[in-house]
């Protein structure tokens, strides 16, 4: 049966980050979804992408509309915690071609909201090694995200796009240079282990930031954060007392509701007589109440802010995303060349035709030497004899091949006959 | 010869102007060095200007607009000019060029129409009175405008909406204690003006305060600026609502210095008696 890939999801162009967030998939719970997406019956294979940008699923399936619906009705399910209710409005589902085609966008970063930002390529790759710890994905899937990780190689080195790109932790120095003259009497307080989080935070060090003070849930791993940035690790609890030393906070833990409200926020400002402060917001959950940025002298970004100035910062990269989105193409019938040759039917009929010719040839290279004696009766047998063994040879594989224990295992066998019989150089 | 020099100032301060708004809109680094120079032109041949009137009829009893104006650029000008060497803030230019630019022009448009002081108060007390409430001035125009950026780089950065005018703009902090330089220089001057004003209003008048709507006037800013400074140095009065009562003080003495003598008859306008 031919093999669909479809992916649906919601990213920072169909949903706001309240949305996002209600959907996100955090480490913690990574393994049961894995687990819950391969129990669906639609579905052959999947893996799950979960950014503060994007949450999708990708899927190989044989049933569309059935993967389609099951997708969605996962997603929903996932966020039925929060009670809330138009998350279809902001879902998209893809297939076929569109599917492939997102998907490889997505890697090359040209779906960021910072077209060439790189870290989108490290969040797939990581996604992808968590799919395949959880088993939940096969040969289809294995291949579609090797191509995308060649497609973001090669849109990386062939065009310009990377080199133009301002990376958030950029955009977070630049702001903080706007409300600060200088960064190196200011103290920045991180909060969290999240990975943006301590990009932002090396950024902000480099940008010449001397104290820094680490605080974490488990205290061990704020010590741990806390030695690699030479800073001083905090205990969660004692850190709205800390908060007043903050002049900018980076906020990017994992975590279900607001750390901080106006209220404290108020509070430490007093105490700081109005120095500003400037708190950076990087969880996938947003870790500060937005209201925090009406308060006066205090500035709040969270990650679509952040983006949203990188974005205005750059221009005239239409010509190198043209020119991505050429290799995007190109790959894409690429990868449907390959996929369409998994098909069973020409799979199957190449393997026959394969094996006639090694018969034909074999038995003309006899014919023509050892047994040029033979008679017309006896070269006829022959040819039926060979014909038969052939037949036999090709009965058992090619009728557990239409008939797989495991749809999983379809693709894996045509792969593999592909292989074996070199059938993939014609 | 007088005329002149103030013609070829206020000209000096037009392309000065210019050269701003070039960097404004162009973001040439060009325009942001030419700019200063420019304007140090101008500010000399002012310098000439003032030097001759004063060579000719003394030192200026500021009796008339024209005068004051002329003065008061000269000395926002200056003040510019040394901040710029200090801090390097060439969009601060581009507010003190078009400010001098309208006064300057104003200064050659307007007759000279200098009122004869009565020679009783042609005193040192004078000169004295005229140069630090005018100086004292001219740091709060520099601190108004400085005010008026941060309120303008605040809301960009409260916004999120960013221009390219929020690069142009220095840090809040910077424009922050800018403010309380200028506060801090700004307020002992006008002090000091108020205090000599005052002494030799007690020598000319015999009485040290009259109620003269300029003396009501003065006091309502000082006593604004005086709680601006309280604030700033015990309390956390920084940033937003210090640049708010920075504008509101200027703007009382602006209003006052350009439409308030013709609204209050006062002995500053040149009623002497």
């Amino acid at each position: 049966m031919h093999k669909e890939i479809v992916i649906v999801g919601l990213n920072h162009r169909t949903a706001p980050v309240e949305v996002r967030e209600r959907v996100a998939f955090e480490q913690s719970i990574l393994r049961d979804a894995l687990r819950c997406l391969r129990a669906l019956r639609s579905i052959q294979e999947s893996a799950v992408l979960s950014t503060c940008n994007r949450v999708e699923i990708v899927a190989a399936t044989s049933d569309k509309e059935g993967a389609f619906a099951e997708v969605k009705q996962f997603l929903l399910e996932q966020e039925a915690a929060v009670g809330e209710s138009s998350l279809e409005d902001h879902l998209y589902a893809y297939a076929g071609k569109e599917a492939v085609r997102h998907l490889f966008r997505v890697a090359a970063s040209l779906d960021s909201m910072v077209v060439g930002e790189p870290q989108i390529l490290g969040q797939l790759k990581d996604y992808y090694v968590a799919a395949q710890e959880a088993g939940s994905i096969g040969t289809i899937l294995h291949r579609l995200f090797h191509r995308s990780f060649t497609v973001a190689k090669r849109v990386r080195t062939e065009t310009g796009i990377a080199s133009r790109a301002v990376s958030i932790g950029s955009i977070a120095v630049e702001l903080a240079r706007r409300i600060f003259d200088t960064l190196e009497d200011k103290t920045v307080m991180l909060i969290g282990a999240g990975k943006m989080g301590h990009v932002v935070a090396r950024q902000l060090k480099r940008g010449g930031v001397s104290s820094l003070m680490v605080t974490n849930r488990t205290f061990e791993r704020a010590v741990e954060a806390a030695a690699e940035f030479e800073g001083n690790p905090i205990r969660f609890e004692e850190m709205p007392r800390y908060l007043k030393l903050a002049d900018l906070v980076v906020g990017c833990a994992g975590v279900p509701e607001f750390l901080l409200k106006p209220d404290i926020v108020e509070e430490t400002l007093k105490e700081r007589k109005h120095q500003a402060m400037f708190f950076i917001d990087l969880g996938d959950r947003r870790n500060f109440d937005p209201r925090i940025n009406a308060i006066a002298d205090v500035y709040l970004y969270d990650i679509d802010d952040l983006q949203a100035v990188a974005q205005e910062n750059l221009d005239g990269r239409a010509a190198e995303v043209a020119k991505a989105e050429r290799i995007v193409d190109e790959e894409v019938t690429g990868f449907f060349g390959w996929l369409d040759s998994l098909d069973q039917v020409p799979t199957i009929v190449a393997l026959r035709h394969r094996l006639e010719e090694i018969r034909r040839n074999e038995i003309e290279k006899s014919l023509r030497t050892s047994l040029k004696d033979l008679s017309e009766k006896e070269r006829r047998a022959i040819d039926d004899m060979t014909s038969a063994m052939i037949g036999k040879i090709l009965h058992g594989p090619i009728s557990r091949l239409k008939k797989p224990s495991d749809e999983q295992d379809e693709a894996l066998y045509i792969e593999a006959l592909k292989k074996l019989f070199g059938l993939e150089d014609k | 010869m007088d005329i002149l020099l103030l013609k070829g100032t206020a000209l000096f301060y037009l392309l000065a102007m210019g050269t701003f708004f070039l960097y404004l809109i162009l973001l040439k680094d060009t325009y942001a060095r030419i700019g200063p120079i420019v304007l140090l032109i101008g500010f000399a041949l002012h310098t000439a200007a003032l030097g001759g009137q004063i060579a000719q009829n003394g030192f200026p009893a500021v009796t008339d607009l024209r005068e004051a104006l002329s003065i008061y650029s000269w000395l926002i000008v200056g003040i510019y000019l040394l901040v710029q060497l200090k801090y390097r803030l060439t969009v601060l230019g581009c507010f003190v060029a078009p400010l001098a630019f309208l006064m300057a022009l104003a200064g050659v448009t307007f007759g000279s129409g200098a009122g004869e002081l009565p020679p009783g108060l042609k005193t040192s007390w004078l000169y004295l009175h005229v140069t630090l409430a005018f100086l004292g001035n001219a740091v709060f125009a520099l601190a108004f405008a400085v005010s008026l950026m941060y309120l303008v780089q605040e809301s960009r950065l409260k916004s999120k909406r960013m221009t390219a005018l929020y690069k142009l703009l220095p840090s809040l902090e910077r424009l922050d204690r800018l403010n309380y330089v200028f506060l801090v220089w700004g307020f002992p001057l006008m002090t000091l003006g108020i205090v000599t004003g005052s002494l030799w209003a007690g020598v000319y008048w015999g009485t040290y305060w009259s109620w003269d709507p300029r003396q009501i006037s003065s006091a309502i800013t000082w006593l604004l600026y005086a709680s601006l400074l309280q604030g700033r140095i015990t309390g956390g009065w920084r940033g937003r609502r210090a640049a708010t009562l920075t504008i509101v003080g200027f703007v009382v003495v602006l209003g006052y210095f350009l439409w308030g003598d013709s609204v209050f008859p006062s002995r500053h306008a040149g009623n002497f008696d």
